[in-house]
């Protein structure tokens, strides 16, 4: 559930600091919408190393696998890509379900290679939010509701000081897959 | 047959720092095997560079890209051990392998050579023909 304790505008400020450390980007060139890739010229290590960033200044844990991994594992084989490396149709439909305006190019058919140019900061921003709202209503540890953050990154328990532990990147993932197929029966 | 190449680039220095910056990298990207080969040598990050210049060359040759939004496991699911004669030998696990088998892929190589602050490694992947 969301404690707002973590902005969105937070997030984004943490992700342009990793953008500017790992590829010495121009900080007022990062925008939402810019792409990673096409925009800024970041590369897999660049990838890895701003979501490492992202990870230690909020104690979250990203996906490790892709959404479309996901897919073939809860939808079965073929469900997301063809036998050729295309995306379906249903596998496009999820994601832009998932990404909606932010991945506005995604259409059936395309390259498995081609999404990550579609990547931009605003989608990680996402990723890393839907993260923080999996915050639990009361600390397991103590039981008290009662989450503070002193900087504005890292939560931890007002009442017994136990950090914050977030649900990881990929059970979410999972979870939201499950949610959706059950709302519009895509597979 | 269908052939599908991919070659990639590392900077050592660069590699070095987000390796050394970051944990878990190390067991995040690298299999116990190539772990246990890599730091078995003088200098264990120009082996782990080419390494991951080899990963990075095979996800371009699978046509898959990286995921961006996550530490992609891909790199972990993509092994490279030296073979009995010494030369890398490359393997695909999971879902790298997943892929591989959608494409009719049935062969491998790579190919790793480095220089003093760059490792640079090809991959060539050969498979059936599809329709």
């Amino acid at each position: 559930m969301s404690h707002n304790l973590i902005t969105e505008e937070k997030v984004f400020q943490e992700l342009k600091k990793a953008i500017v450390e790992t590829l010495r980007a121009d900080e007022n060139s990062i925008r939402p919408g810019t792409s990673l890739i096409n925009d800024i010229g970041a590369e897999s290590l660049d990838f890895l190393d701003i979501n490492y960033r992202l990870e230690q200044a909020f104690g979250i844990k990203m996906a490790r696998h892709f959404v479309l991994e996901h897919i073939e594992e809860m939808f079965g084989e073929g469900a997301a890509i063809d036998e050729n490396g295309l995306l379906t149709e249903k596998a496009i439909e999820l994601l832009k379900i998932r990404f909606g305006d932010n991945m506005p190019d995604l259409k059936p058919g395309m390259d498995m290679d081609e999404v990550p140019a579609l990547v931009t900061a605003q989608s990680i921003v996402q990723g890393v939010m839907d993260i923080l709202d999996s915050l639990p209503e009361k600390c397991p540890a103590c039981g008290n509701s009662a989450w503070k953050s002193d900087d504005g990154g890292k939560v931890k328990c007002g009442s017994c000081g136990e950090n914050a532990v977030y649900t990881n990147g990929d059970d979410l993932i999972k979870e939201w897959l499950t949610k959706v197929q059950e709302e519009k029966n895509i597979f | 047959m269908r052939i599908f190449q991919g070659v990639d680039i590392v900077e050592i220095s660069k590699f070095k720092k987000v390796f050394l910056n970051n944990d878990s990298f190390v067991s995040d990207i690298f299999s116990e095997k190539e772990r246990e080969y890599c730091l078995s040598k003088k200098d264990p990050y120009i082996h782990f560079a080419g390494r991951f210049a080899a990963k990075e060359a095979s996800l371009k040759a699978l046509g898959t890209g990286m995921s961006g939004t996550g530490i992609d496991r891909m790199f972990k699911e993509i092994e490279i051990i030296p073979g009995a004669s010494g030369k890398p030998v490359l393997s695909f696990s999971g879902w790298a392998k997943k892929i591989s088998g959608k494409k009719g892929i049935n062969q491998f190589t790579v190919s790793i050579s480095h220089s003093e602050n760059h490792a640079v490694a090809t991959v060539i992947l050969t498979g059936r023909d599809t329709v």
